[in-house]
């Protein structure tokens, strides 16, 4: 009976987790809510002056590059980065502009990078919850088969059972990390994009 | 002293002649702002519900309703005393609503289960349900209040509703993902924003039939980012505004030639707008920067940012 109870949840489950938003057809393993932007544009998000060689140079420069990689990383906190990216820009002279170039170029790129990770572990993530998925609904058949068999072999059934609920469990941790991490690619969007407003305001 | 005496006397003349009130829903803090047009401030967080989505006021203006899908019901904020003080009986999971326009009868569309939920306004009871496609969202109701518009996300497609008989009486296909709809003030089209799609379909509503497609295209951006969600028109249905989620433009339409005309720079993930009634500005809801921009509509340039809660969604102003 629990068996039983636990097959029908886990095939509305597996149904649930396909059919909560329209998919998109461009990205079918596409997890998330929100339709997907495979990466940011500059154009999203700058409206300052044309990066030009800054786009490759930003790299060469030590103190923009640790910087960078400071105001990066999500450990840093939005109050913090605010602060860092004022002091350097007040305390670079007629470099200003150049340096704000480089600072926000650098932040493109390398927060887009780690964006673009998240996402393609997003999908990887999706792709293998469908086959989970799949695997459990054929499972829960066979059981459902072994049950209902005239000389039913109990070990079998308890064997079976007890693998379809691990898997389920499996199934449904995953999911809720999915949602979670759904939210990671929006949080870095609005960490590129505050810090570039910022840039733009000091630049004026 | 008399050209100062002047010149202040035209700054004055510029000033609004009043202020008014905008009541924005943030979706993730269950909260909504209040907003005042004067000093371009929030005067007002209120707590709501969970997950806080399409909001709009009453007609009379006395009230600001609040559909709180996570809490399966539409709160109602007392607009005086900036409460709230009851409650709808929509369906599970309310995600956007209309109106009529006597301001008698609400729809409500229910993301969860497929339906909307017809309310009678007054008696604030429910009159019934009418069954519609999977995820319906987008709602509006045509200037005579005869036909009612749903579209639904997963069939693409636009319902239209005899609000008499409560029967869909035909289906338009439109692109992926359809979000928002509005009528045309004449009534003569109605425009359906797709998500997905990328564009922003007309349809006749005589015919039923798609007419024409509004697409946007930005240079530097890439496709994927150009999402429309929200459609603003002014009264005159000479321009429109399309809201475009994660490109963080709004687009200027010339509704006649269906041409962008200009973009918008605003905040970040624009979904939900509202004119001030004096249409001299347009608020937009921008979901991941958590601000509000104020559109300065004559002029077509952003004039302000307001920091309001987190995942700012639906926008009203009061009447």
């Amino acid at each position: 009976m629990i068996v039983r109870v636990w097959a029908v949840a886990v095939l509305t489950l597996a149904a649930a987790s396909t059919a909560v938003h329209a998919a998109d057809p461009r990205y079918p393993n596409w997890p998330c809510a929100q339709a997907k932007v495979p990466e940011i544009s500059l154009a999203a998000v700058w409206a300052g002056p044309e990066l030009g060689d800054a786009e490759t140079k930003w790299k060469d420069d030590a103190k923009v590059a640790a910087l960078v990689s400071k105001l990066s990383a999500r450990k840093t906190p939005m109050d913090e980065a605010e602060k860092s990216v004022k002091e350097f820009l007040s305390g670079s002279g007629s470099d200003k502009t150049a340096n704000a170039k480089l600072l926000f170029a650098g932040l493109f790129d390398t927060l887009n990078a780690q964006r673009s990770q998240v996402m393609n572990g997003l999908e990887r993530v999706s792709r293998k919850q469908r086959d989970a998925a799949d695997k459990i609904r054929e499972e829960t058949i066979q059981l459902q088969a072994l049950q209902g068999a005239s000389s039913r072999d109990d070990a079998k059934v308890d064997a079976l059972s007890n693998e379809l609920i691990w898997k389920t469990r499996i199934f449904e941790d995953r999911n809720k990390v999915v949602r979670f991490v759904c939210e990671v690619p929006t949080a870095i969007d609005q960490r590129l994009f505050a810090l570039g407003r910022l840039i733009q305001q000091e630049m004026e | 002293m008399w050209r100062v005496g002047l010149l202040s006397g035209l700054l004055l003349a510029a000033a609004p002649a009043h202020a008014f009130i905008a009541y924005v829903s943030n979706e993730k803090s269950n909260t909504v702002s209040v907003i005042d047009t004067d000093s371009w401030t929030v005067t007002k967080t209120i707590k709501v519900g969970q997950r806080p989505r399409g909001i709009e006021f009453t007609r009379d203006g006395k009230f600001v309703m609040v559909a709180v899908g996570d809490d399966d019901t539409i709160q109602v904020i007392d607009a005086k005393t900036q409460a709230v003080v009851d409650s709808l009986p929509s369906g599970p999971d309310p995600e956007l609503f209309a109106q009529d326009a006597a301001g008698k009868i609400l729809y409500v569309a229910n993301e969860n289960d497929n339906t909307v939920t017809v309310i009678d306004l007054e008696k604030r009871t429910r009159l019934g349900d009418i069954q519609v496609g999977v995820e319906p969202e987008g709602m509006t109701i045509s200037p005579d209040g005869k036909i009612l518009i749903n579209t639904s996300e997963t069939t693409n497609m636009a319902h239209f509703i005899d609000t008499s008989s409560r029967q869909i009486v035909a289906n338009v296909l439109v692109d992926a993902r359809p979000r928002y709809a509005e009528f045309k003030h004449d009534a003569s089209e109605v425009w359906i924003s797709s998500e997905i799609g990328g564009t922003v379909s007309v349809i006749d509503p005589g015919k039923h039939e798609v007419i024409g497609k509004v697409n946007f295209e930005i240079p530097g951006l890439r496709k994927e980012a150009i999402q429309p969600v929200g459609i603003a028109m002014t009264k005159d249905d000479k321009t429109a505004f399309v809201a475009l989620g994660p490109a963080n433009r709004v687009a200027v339409v010339d509704v006649g030639a269906r041409k962008v005309t200009k973009y918008l720079l605003v905040g970040q993930r624009v979904w939900h707008m509202a004119f001030t009634p004096d249409e001299k500005y347009l608020l937009t809801t921008n979901g991941v920067s958590n601000d509000v921009s104020v559109i300065d509509v004559a002029a077509q340039k952003v004039i302000k940012t307001i920091q309001v809660g987190e995942l700012p969604w639906g926008i009203t102003i009061a009447p």
